[in-house]
């Protein structure tokens, strides 16, 4: 019995936290229309949407993306695909240039010629090979879930893991953007052919303090510094998890939080900052003080609390 | 106290003219009434800089060193002795023991930054004259106070801006003051390379030479790692201003020789810190600068003109007739197609410098102004400041030049001063 209850602390947690368990996870596309979509002009559109689905018939038309970037995330959607239908999900792109900049996650209809594993559904395009091949049976609905996690990309297919990257260990990969735009590419085969989307959904880690702060202390120092930028973006909710940060054992994670404490008062100092963000720092900063850190803490606490006075 | 200083400094001035002679004949033994003590602050980088240069100079008697590195302390005391075997100086870890001696004229400081204001305006209340490391302050407000109290004490100030005595400032500041070039209504200056990180070395005891305690004086108490300390603390905003604020002194005085810019109205800076280690000062800054009539620019990268791409540092006068880029020791001038390194129909109106600590010596005794006096320095330092604070804050800061406040950002000017940390004793 007692070896259960830590586990079931963290469920309480994460109910109280996002409502329920999958609250966490957000819809990116409303069903009906493609309000935080955009479609690059210069090609004619590829998408529409009809009956709660996002579907791509036009060949070769434009392809689609999320006009907000996201970092660190789990996309979770379905997919149906026609005969020969053939599309993908762009992961971390810059819209102007997709495939220079992000990665493509393969959806294709397995038609002949028959594309490898490099190639097939699940795999990132041309980069990293699927371990363990997806069912590829086109006119259902599979589900996929692309799990961006730092370094770490993961794709998974109707519940089983079809492919694992270290983004850090593919030369390709590493010199790619760590944070962009969700896109999914327009239909490329045939006329008449297709690809269909519903459900789509995004967990934005980002937006998780525990998993920022754990970016803290990430070997590589783009992944720090994104997490630093995560941590002022969250803001002054996350002043009492930094000043804690900053007593803990790691040289790395409290030089990053010292950091953020600092971008956090200083855009809350600004002069056009809404008042109530003000007024949270501030409290949060005397909340931090209030739980008596070291005194070299509690003096930079106190130093930046007087960036805050009027 | 005060009242034996400045009659010894009398004394100086009278015996000036004498002297002028006395120097051509008896150059080595200078009568001792005649000799200025000096005493250094801060005895590592720059400090065995001005050991060397003042014991050099035959009027020059160097009578104390003091260091809170024990270890630094008595080998510069070492090394001057091998040097100049007549020396005896005294060693002190604290400077205050030195200001409390009478004999004394002069003392320089090359501690790091954040000690400079406090040591300075120190010795001006002490009575002693200071030949002082750039930048002038760690703070703005702090440079304000040396300003005063020097004022109020007479003291004479030099900043170490050595570059400043070359002839190639001179000639490039008479060439943009003859209007050869047109008004000039842009300058671009830059300094190539930014500061690392350092890594995250862990925090560890101070090694025993060391007074880590008064090393950190007035900036806030940090466990010690030896990447604060040493030749690399200005990669700190705890103790300084990391690149920029080393090198802006440097060329930032050429402008200000040049063209003296007044109304400073707007700063906006933009940049990044180092993700790779502990320190947190600018890995690149840029910065533009609005004043009266002048649009200033400064970036770490090369800014887009002739010839800047090989230069590390450099300041870039754009001029309405033609342009002028120059180093601490080149300059080009740029008129239509020509390329030129001179203009000799500009004539020769500045009197050169006889040398920075030359220069700063003779003001000793004639109680002159030296060529980097405090008024001067401090106008020419305030925009870096300016420059830190809008790069921390990550916004445009406007300013108000007459009454040296930041406009509508009460959080911008409280990064313009510091509360100096109350359990050392930094008050005289």
């Amino acid at each position: 019995m007692t070896v259960f209850r830590p586990v079931m602390w963290c469920l309480v947690a994460a109910t109280t936290a996002f409502g329920a368990a999958d609250g966490a996870f957000a819809p990116l596309f409303n069903g009906k229309e493609l309000s935080g979509w955009m479609m690059p002009t210069g090609k004619p559109p590829a998408f529409a949407v009809a009956d709660g689905i996002l579907e791509t018939r036009v060949p070769n038309g434009s392809d689609i993306f999320t006009t907000a970037w996201y970092g660190n995330y789990v996309l979770r959607f379905e997919y149906l695909l026609s005969k020969v239908g053939n599309s993908g999900v762009l992961i971390r792109c810059d819209p102007k240039n997709p495939w220079g900049t992000g990665v493509e996650v393969q959806l294709l209809a397995p038609w002949t010629p028959h594309r490898d594993d490099l190639h097939c559904t699940g795999s990132l395009y041309g980069y990293v090979a699927v371990t363990n091949r997806p069912d590829e049976t086109t006119g259902i609905w599979h589900r996929m879930e692309i799990r961006c996690d730092r370094n770490t990309v993961e794709v998974s297919v109707d519940g089983k893991l079809t492919t694992r990257a270290d983004t850090l260990a593919v030369k390709a990969l590493n010199a790619k953007l760590l944070s962009g735009a969700i896109g999914f590419q327009s239909n490329h085969s045939k006329q008449g052919e297709f690809a269909q989307f519903r459900k789509i959904e995004l967990r934005d880690l980002d937006r998780e303090p525990d998993y920022v702060l754990a970016g803290f202390s990430h070997a590589d120092e783009r992944f720090r510094v994104q997490a630093r930028e995560a941590a002022v973006a969250l803001g002054p909710v996350m002043i009492v998890p930094l000043v804690r940060t900053m007593e803990g054992e790691s040289v790395m994670a409290r030089s990053v939080a010292r950091q953020a404490l600092f971008d956090i008062t200083a855009a809350a100092s600004a002069p056009q900052a809404d008042a109530a963000v003000r007024d949270a720092a501030s409290r949060a900063l005397r909340e931090a003080l209030d739980t008596k850190p070291s005194a070299p803490t509690a003096g930079y606490v106190t130093w930046l609390l007087g960036m805050l006075r009027k | 106290m005060m009242k034996t200083n400045i009659g010894r400094r009398n004394f100086l001035k009278q015996s000036g003219a004498t002297l002028f002679y006395g120097a051509l004949i008896t150059r080595a033994q200078t009568p001792p009434s005649e000799r200025i003590r000096v005493a250094h602050v801060g005895t590592g980088g720059m400090g065995g800089a001005h050991i060397n240069a003042f014991s050099a100079m035959p009027d020059v008697e160097t009578v104390a060193l003091c260091d809170v590195d024990s270890t630094r302390l008595a080998a510069s005391a070492q090394r001057l002795v091998q040097r100049k075997p007549t020396a005896k100086p005294q060693t002190y870890a604290d400077y205050r023991r030195i200001l409390e001696r009478k004999d004394i004229d002069v003392v320089t400081c090359a501690t790091p930054d954040h000690w400079h204001a406090l040591v300075a305006i120190h010795a001006f209340e002490a009575g002693k004259d200071v030949y002082g490391e750039k930048p002038l302050s760690y703070s703005l407000r702090e440079g304000q106070r040396m300003e005063q109290t020097q004022r109020r004490t007479g003291a004479v100030f030099q900043l170490g801006t050595q570059i400043h005595a070359g002839d190639n400032y001179h000639r490039v500041a008479e060439i943009i003051q003859s209007g050869v070039l047109g008004k000039i209504g842009t300058v671009r200056l830059w300094k190539t390379g930014g500061s690392r990180g350092f890594g995250f070395p862990a925090n560890q005891r101070p090694p025993d030479t060391l007074d880590w305690n008064m090393w950190l004086g007035p900036a806030p108490y940090a466990e010690y790692t030896p990447v604060r300390c040493h030749g690399t603390f200005r990669y700190f905003f705890d103790y300084s201003g990391g690149v920029f604020a080393d090198f802006w002194c440097h060329i930032a005085d050429i402008l200000f020789m040049s063209l003296q810019p007044e109304g400073l109205t707007t700063i906006d800076a933009r940049g990044e810190v180092p993700g790779d280690g502990i320190a947190d000062t600018p890995k690149w800054i840029d910065a533009d600068f609005a004043f009266k009539g002048l649009n200033v620019h400064w970036t770490t990268k090369p800014p887009p003109v002739p010839g800047a791409d090989k230069m590390s540092i450099g300041a870039h006068f754009e001029g309405e007739k033609g342009t002028l880029t120059c180093d601490y020791e080149t300059r080009k001038i740029r008129i239509g197609k020509e390329v030129l390194d001179d203009l000799p129909n500009v004539p020769v109106t500045l009197p050169r410098s006889p040398g920075h600590h030359r220069n700063f010596l003779d003001a000793v005794k004639s109680r002159g102004v030296p060529e980097s006096n405090l008024p001067y320095v401090r106008k020419m330092t305030l925009p870096m400041h300016l420059a830190l604070a809008s790069f921390r804050l990550k916004r445009k800061i406007t300013w108000d030049s007459v009454k040296e406040e930041v406009v509508g950002d009460p959080a911008a000017n409280y990064l313009l001063d510091r509360v100096n940390r109350n359990n050392v004793q930094v008050e005289p």
